[in-house]
């Protein structure tokens, strides 16, 4: 970021206080997003028989145990959870970046007959969506419902991640492109050889805006898939935590003769749940930080 | 230019010599391999925007065990409008996003012109850093997250009210307080994540503007009033319309997760209402009816909200 803006050398006392307050205002906004998160974890890594009444403000654990951990990362749905989510997830982000890409591409070049016409296509999608329930009739139509490629395949190429790919691509001097005409390269060669490498950090961008959407979908898992072994991580957490559905991790027998993980604190099982959830993203979130922000940024400053 | 659009202007310019066979076979050979590139994209399209539409006609039909579907016109419109329900959701959402207008808008304006008086960049980088992260988890994780800060026994915010003498309140499976829940778990989610919107208008403002205003002795607010929240407004306007764009989603992806049958009555709001009726009860052509409604409506509020952002800022909502 350039240099910092309204540089007045703080003057007066009153100036100070000023300056104090806001820095204030903004350390508390921090607390008031990091806090619930770390209570989590505190929770979460917490002896599970000390978690009963600990309070939401804590941020240290009770005790030290790994045995929510070690239950929920062995426990079937949540594995199947975690791998369900990291195939659909990574799947529909490659076809999600390759088809924006190349579609991308075509519309970009200013000259291409009926340029005006796929635009708009593409934009009425954005105005227009006649909803969940013809989706949903769409996908049992192609027989596609219970199978992950519903959830793959829905929507795959996100018409708002196409427009930030073709302004970005309208950006490339034409000057290379020419000169790689020049050479002999083809349209292709030119596409991979040349615009690609060109446009990693776009491309890196638009890849993360995926993998960010993909990971965090729920909804229409919830509704296209019936099997509860194909449910992504999000869909378990939802049943567990949100639906209040204790058995989707405690599991019937558990429950009935109180053995296994029906031992283990709910609010501590929970907590393991939501954190193991965010896991990915905290560990992309570097990335996250660095792509999106620029991204965003050039993408308001060109308007 | 490029060659390729040369050659293209080249065409253009020498049409009319040229026969219109002898015209398109040029095109075509000049830009196939663009459309082969296309196709993939175009058809994602054509299937999972296109084929919706021609499905929504269940909305005018009766639905069949076995097909075809029977034509009843405007017969699900009518009960859509004759059912209180459908006003009551109707009402919700108009209500929860009139809230979010009033209540989550102007947050992210606040904290952008707060960020931008801090003037340590490290200081700075960690405040964004800590308070962009909610944006990216899911509403599943986030309403996870408000159970457990809300919990009337041991959550952050009774705790905190409590030690003020406040009885505890069980702010999730509480009427009254759900719409307010709603309002403060999207502030939670984007006030810091949207703030950068701003942030990226006021880094664009004309230093210039600020050295002059300090020249006539301005002090911090008198800059802020009159330099920075100026430059600002044309993004305040465009991401205001953009909101009034959507005035009639409310967010089914945050409500769904605060729903439950305690608060029904208050944040039942018409893309839920239509999850519900269709895909829960199976009242298919109705849900549709709904949700074309929905549609229809929206699709004029976000064209209006275009055209009078194009008008008045010179910036569309595409």
């Amino acid at each position: 970021m350039a240099a910092p803006r309204g540089t007045a050398i703080r003057r007066t006392p009153l100036e100070r206080i000023e300056y104090a307050i806001i820095v204030t205002t903004l350390l508390a906004m921090v607390v008031v997003m990091l806090q619930p998160i770390l209570n989590l974890v505190a929770v979460s890594f917490s002896d599970p028989s000390r978690v009963a009444g600990k309070s939401g403000l804590d941020i240290w654990p009770s005790g030290f145990s790994l045995d929510v951990w070690m239950l929920l990362l062995q426990h079937p749905n949540v594995q199947r959870g975690i791998l369900n989510s990291i195939f659909i997830t990574a799947t529909a982000t490659f076809i999600g970046v390759v088809g924006t890409a190349l579609m991308a591409w075509g519309l970009s070049r200013p000259n291409l007959p009926g340029r005006r016409i796929i635009f708009l296509l593409v934009l009425v999608t954005i105005v227009f969506e006649p909803g969940i329930i013809p989706d949903y009739f769409l996908m049992k139509r192609m027989g596609l419902l219970d199978s992950y490629w519903s959830v793959i395949l829905y929507k795959a190429v996100n018409a708002w991640y196409l427009i930030i790919l073709v302004r970005f691509f309208e950006e490339i001097p034409e000057e290379l492109l020419e000169a790689a005409e020049l050479d002999g390269a083809n349209a292709f060669q030119i596409f991979f050889q040349v615009v690609l490498p060109l446009a990693k950090p776009a491309l890196a961008t638009i890849a993360l805006f995926y993998l960010v959407f993909h990971w965090n979908e729920f909804f229409r898992a919830m509704i296209y898939l019936n099997d509860q072994t194909k449910y992504p991580l999000q869909v378990v957490l939802r049943q567990f935590v949100v639906e209040g559905d204790k058995l989707a991790i405690v599991g019937a027998d558990n429950a009935a003769n109180n053995i296994g993980v029906a031992q283990i604190n709910l609010k501590a099982l929970k907590a393991g749940m939501i954190i193991i959830t965010i896991l990915p993203i905290l560990a992309i979130y570097p990335l996250i930080l660095k792509f999106f922000t620029k991204g965003t940024m050039s993408g308001a400053l060109k308007g | 230019m490029s060659s390729v659009e040369q050659n293209a202007t080249v065409i253009a310019r020498v049409a009319g010599n040229v026969p219109k066979s002898q015209r398109f076979a040029n095109g075509v050979r000049r830009w196939w391999p663009y459309y082969v590139m296309l196709a993939p994209g175009l058809l994602f399209f054509l299937v999972w925007h296109y084929f919706p539409i021609w499905e929504a006609k269940m909305a005018f039909e009766q639905v069949r065990i076995i097909p075809p579907n029977l034509w009843v016109g405007l017969k699900h419109f009518q009960t859509l409008f004759a059912s209180p329900v459908f006003y009551q959701v109707l009402a919700n959402t108009l209500i929860i996003s009139t809230l979010k207008i009033l209540f989550v808008f102007p947050v992210p304006i606040i904290v952008a012109l707060l960020l931008n008086e801090v003037r340590s960049g490290k200081l700075r980088k960690f405040v964004q850093s800590a308070i962009y992260l909610p944006h990216f988890l899911s509403w599943v994780v986030i309403a996870g997250v408000f159970i457990a800060i809300l919990s009337p026994s041991d959550g952050a915010v009774n705790q905190i009210t409590g030690f003020f003498g406040m009885k505890p309140v069980a702010f999730m499976t509480d009427g009254n307080s759900s719409r307010w829940v709603l309002v403060f778990s999207e502030i939670w989610r984007s006030a810091g994540w949207d703030s950068l919107l701003y942030l990226a208008a006021i880094i664009g403002i004309d230093q210039s503007l600020y050295e002059a205003a300090e020249l006539d002795g301005a002090n911090r607010w008198q800059k802020v009033w009159h330099v920075t929240i100026p430059g600002i407004v044309p993004t305040i306007a465009t991401l205001f319309i953009l909101n009034m764009g959507m005035f009639l989603s409310a967010d089914l992806n945050q409500v769904i997760n605060f729903l439950n049958d305690v608060n029904r009555g208050q944040i039942d709001i018409l893309d839920t209402y239509v999850y519900r009726i269709g895909l829960r009860t199976g009242e298919y052509s109705l849900a549709t009816a709904a949700g074309l409604f929905k549609a229809v409506f929206g699709m004029i509020l976000i064209l209006s909200a275009h055209f009078v952002s194009k008008r008045l800022t010179g910036k569309g909502v595409w």
